[in-house]
């Protein structure tokens, strides 16, 4: 590739990967926009269903003002009413709306000052606030009932009747544009570092042929900057998402103050909190006017402060976005590191020679299923569940008596390795003995079997045998009994391994040179000694192989247990192993956090477990 | 110390093959006798069969007065080194040169004394604490040397024990193989496939080389015996570097010049003049001479000249039989030219169609 050819290169390179980062950025400012049209759509289909009343009876019997409350909390109300006598349900038409109120109310939201959108209310698919405007499709409606929907830049919620069953119609919320950036006129940082980047990558390319390695640093700084860059923004357009809000909520809420109770009755706090579910209304000090990040009880808060009344101060607070925006850092970051990338493997690839380049690229080619694979299915799930495991309470995960019981019960299961391995080791010694002879070879096959049958049918062979066999011990089932119940497990499993423990202690003694045999019994060793003085020591690789492959094996059981007994006889937990302790923690209690945690402990447990077999391994794969 | 006689021994494996043929074999006491023989010619199978680690299909083993054809290994009291080191690689030197005393329930003391004289004679006692891969492939073969003799068996069995090693080590432990014949007087039994070595080890005093040829002996005799009164075809060509060469001819006893043999492009005047019809001529590679061309018994294509520096090898071809020349020194021999070929005829050896030696 010529100079100035690379230089070009460069800079789209460079070029394309700030596109790529400010179309994150773009995504992430709507993504908020969004959430923010959501959820101010919510509160204001709350705030509509608080202050509007149901509608008038035909029969009018006195007019009960303030039933409207009625279903939220009427206990912890300061002064309660007397609370409307309905002895049956409300008949769906009760639970509804007084229409004039409801398009009173509507038309009053778009008069309120200070707010930052435009909001229509529909009665059914009508249109209350513009009546000229089209109504909503009926589909759209009765979609509304599941899930929110984004129809034509407005997010659209559904406005359920007084006691929340049925969608009677729908809020729509359209934010009104607000510019994101902190820089004059809007622009977020995001764009000046790209100009930045995509600038430095150009001067660098177009000014010397080769990059010194000095000039690439230079330009992976200035990737480096536009991340951060556009961090900030992403982290920006959260922060005004929980802002804005703040500041429309406390306009309803203000609102509401002064519709919700009869005149000259205070609004009580529990019934503005009624309104706000997704977030909190406590009683507050007065405060400055603009949206605040404080700390309540250990937690980040977004606050601020709501007059209600002539010296009334409530607080409106609420979980602010940016919390969470790191995690677009998992975008941000490799879109903008995709230009240094990009570049290094344009310097890599000028500078190696073609055939080299072809053999890396196949070979890459080779290794990317297998790297794809191993990175969404091993290394992901391990790192998430590793971030997972850090929520999790470690301490009080120590102090749990089960978790102590599963280790236990885990190590004890283990146990059943040395048996299945003198016995693998004595069936290999017969077969091998007998190999030549069809005996031998039946033998063989009958201990190999078990071995390549699926583990959940072994499980369900046995559990048939425990039940109607017990062996005729007078037991009625292995499996139930607190004290049998593991040694069962323990004796399936003796019989499933042993065939493919077998197997590797067969081609054990295969690989002993006949020579040393003869030498031993030339030198007057018996069978007896020969074996124990040279085949079994000869031997101790395989059977270090076999063991560590067995314990570790052991130590992950889950099938059996999943099958047989899962973790019972409760409330023993008598054969609850670590495996299915993980397993139960994860999908029955659903405590990911815990479950996650304790997968991660155990992991690091057999990593260190693992060590003496990869040492075993090293040494044989350095004798041979 | 014990001889080693085998009477009528024969083992037919289970594949069917038949190794040894109804062999007869008296290794006398204190003897050294080397087997020699191509590969698959049974060395080995004789020497597993009188180890006890095969048992023959008929016949019988005796070591010394005694028949120990169904005796365990064990019950034998003979000592065997393999053709690969077999020192147990979990053991160290040590406990490899203690372990046929130790399978005997030799006293502790006596085991380290004899262990250190074991290695003393073959002069390892320095590394008698480390363990087998770390040794030499000379000082693991002595030290499987020393298992063997550390307990004074009645008999050796040494199964080509030096054929892995390089030449330079191969000779100076061939030679402290015989030293150490000398000094123990111990009757032993040396399987090689390399008549060098043969000739070597069975040159001494109460030494004999024994050729085997599929299974049988086909002569047992000193080096001298066997390279110049072969028994048969097989052993004269077997014997020797390279080995003799045996043309297939035809005795003329009515020839315009006398009795000749044609064999190939040759026609070899010979006194003999019995005979008529096929026979074998032999004729060692230094008893070829080459000469210009119809000046000799016949003429030859030359096909490959070996120059060894102190000899030259010419391989020729004589009416499609090889024939190979032994000249002294660099010869002037062309590969592609066609030369005349002299013979020594006092050094013809004849052997009629079956291989057997006529007269």
């Amino acid at each position: 590739m010529s100079s100035r050819g690379w230089a070009a290169a460069v800079t789209v390179a460079a070029t394309i990967a700030a596109t790529l980062a400010l179309a994150v950025v773009f995504a992430a400012e709507r993504h908020y926009e969004r959430a923010f049209a959501f959820r101010i759509a919510g509160t204001t289909a709350a705030y509509v269903a608080a202050v509007t009343p149901p509608p008038q009876p035909p029969p009018p019997p006195p007019p009960a003002p303030r039933v409207v409350r009625g279903r939220r909390r009427p206990s912890i109300r300061p002064a309660p009413p007397p609370p409307p006598p309905q002895l049956a349900p409300l008949s769906p038409a009760a639970r509804s709306y007084d229409l004039p109120s409801l398009l009173t109310q509507a038309r009053a939201l778009q008069t309120l000052p200070g707010w930052s959108s435009d909001v229509e209310v529909y009665f059914g698919t009508a249109p209350l606030v513009d009546a000229t405007a089209p109504p909503l499709s009926p589909d759209d409606l009765s979609y509304l009932a599941a899930a929110g929907l984004w129809r034509a830049g407005r997010a659209l919620v559904p406005l359920k009747d007084r006691d929340g069953q049925e969608v009677v119609g729908a809020v729509a919320v359209r934010p009104h544009p607000m510019p994101h950036g902190p820089l004059p006129g809007g622009i977020g940082f995001a764009f000046p570092a790209a100009i930045l980047a995509i600038g430095a990558a150009a001067a660098t390319a177009f000014r010397e042929r080769s990059l010194r390695p000095g000039a690439r640093g230079g330009y992976v700084g200035a990737a480096l900057f536009l991340a951060l860059a556009t961090y900030l923004d992403v982290r920006a357009a959260a922060r005004q998402s929980t802002d804005r809000w703040l500041v429309d909520t406390r306009r309803l809420l203000q609102e509401a103050a002064t519709r919700l109770p009869p005149p000259r009755v205070r609004v009580a706090i529990s019934d503005l909190a009624a309104i706000v579910r997704d977030g909190e209304v406590v009683a507050g000090e007065p405060a400055d006017s603009p949206p605040r990040r404080v700390r309540v009880d250990g937690e980040r808060r977004a606050v601020v402060a709501v007059l209600i009344g002539s010296g009334r101060w409530v607080e409106l607070r609420s979980v602010p976005a940016e919390l969470e925006a790191p995690r677009w850092l998992i975008l941000l970051l490799p879109s903008a590191l995709l230009g240094p990338l990009a570049i290094l493997l344009l310097r890599w690839a000028e500078r190696t020679p073609a055939r080299l380049r072809r053999e890396t690229a196949i070979a890459w080619g080779f290794l990317g299923p297998a790297g794809l694979h191993l990175t969404v299915f091993t290394i992901g799930p391990a790192l998430y569940a590793i971030y997972l495991a850090t929520a999790a309470n470690l301490p009080a995960l120590a102090r749990d008596p089960v978790t102590w019981n599963a280790l236990r019960n885990t190590a004890l299961y283990a146990l059943y390795v040395p048996v299945s391995v003198a016995l693998a080791l004595v069936a290999a010694l017969a077969v091998f003995r007998y190999r030549q002879h069809w005996g031998g070879r039946l033998l063989s096959t009958a201990f190999v079997l078990p071995y390549v049958a699926s583990a959940v049918v072994i499980a369900l062979v046995w559990q048939a045998i425990y039940r109607w066999g017990s062996f005729g011990l007078g037991r009625t089932d292995w499996l139930s009994n607190t004290g049998s119940a593991l040694p069962a497990l323990m004796l399936i499993s003796v019989w499933a391994h042993m065939g493919g423990q077998m197997v590797v202690f067969l081609a054990g003694l295969q690989a002993i040179p006949p020579a040393y045999l003869d030498a031993a019994r030339v030198d007057g060793a018996g069978a007896w000694r020969g074996f124990w003085r040279v085949t079994l020591p000869l031997l101790r690789p395989v059977t270090w192989f076999v063991v560590l492959t067995g314990v570790l094996g052991a130590l992950q059981m889950f099938t059996l247990v999943f099958v047989l007994t899962q973790g019972g006889p409760s409330p023993s937990h008598a054969t609850g192993v670590m495996v299915h302790r993980i397993y139960q923690t994860a999908f029955g209690q659903q405590a990911f956090a815990l479950a996650s945690a304790l997968a991660v402990v155990f992991a690091v447990m057999l990593l260190i477990l693992r060590w003496p077999q990869l040492a075993i391994l090293r040494r044989q794969v350095r004798n041979a | 110390m014990g001889s080693v006689t085998l009477r009528r021994l024969s083992k037919i494996f289970d594949g069917g093959i038949q190794a040894l043929h109804d062999l007869d074999l008296d290794v006398r006491d204190g003897e050294l006798l080397v087997l020699l023989g191509p590969s698959g010619s049974g060395k080995t199978t004789i020497l597993r069969c009188i180890a006890g680690l095969e048992e023959p299909t008929g016949g019988d083993v005796l070591i010394g007065d005694r028949v120990v054809t169904r005796d365990p290994p064990r019950a034998r009291d003979v000592a065997m080194v393999f053709q690969t080191p077999t020192l147990y690689p979990h053991l160290s030197v040590r406990e490899n040169i203690a372990f046929p005393l130790e399978m005997r329930g030799t006293a502790d003391a006596q085991v380290t004394r004899r262990v250190v004289e074991a290695a003393t004679r073959l002069g390892i006692p320095s590394v008698l604490d480390r363990m087998p891969d770390t040794l030499s492939e000379g000082e693991r073969q002595r030290a499987a040397l020393a298992r063997a003799i550390v307990r004074g068996p009645q008999a050796f069995l040494f199964d080509e024990p030096l054929s892995r090693l390089d030449a330079k080590l191969r000779i100076e432990l061939r030679a402290e193989l015989l030293a150490l014949h000398r000094a123990l007087g111990a009757t032993m039994i040396y399987v090689t496939h390399d008549q060098t070595e043969a000739m070597t080890m069975g040159g001494g005093a109460g030494q004999r080389i024994a050729v085997l040829h599929e299974g049988r002996v086909r002569q047992v005799g000193t080096p001298e015996e066997i390279y110049q009164r072969p028994a048969d075809v097989h052993v004269a060509r077997f014997v020797g570097t390279p080995g003799m060469n045996v043309l297939q001819g035809r005795g003329r006893g009515t020839g315009e010049e006398g009795p000749v043999i044609e064999a190939g492009s040759l026609v070899i005047p010979v006194e003999l003049s019995t005979y008529e019809g096929e026979l074998q001529v032999g004729i060692r590679p230094e008893f070829v001479g080459l000469c210009a061309v119809d000046k000799g018994v016949g003429n030859v294509d030359v096909l490959v000249v070996e120059p060894l520096g102190s000899e030259t090898l010419v391989h020729l071809n004589t009416g499609g039989q090889a024939l190979v020349a032994r000249l002294p020194g660099f010869a002037d021999v062309r590969v592609g030219t066609r030369v005349g070929v002299k013979v020594d005829r006092r050094r013809l050896y004849l052997f009629d169609a079956a291989g057997v030696p006529l007269a």
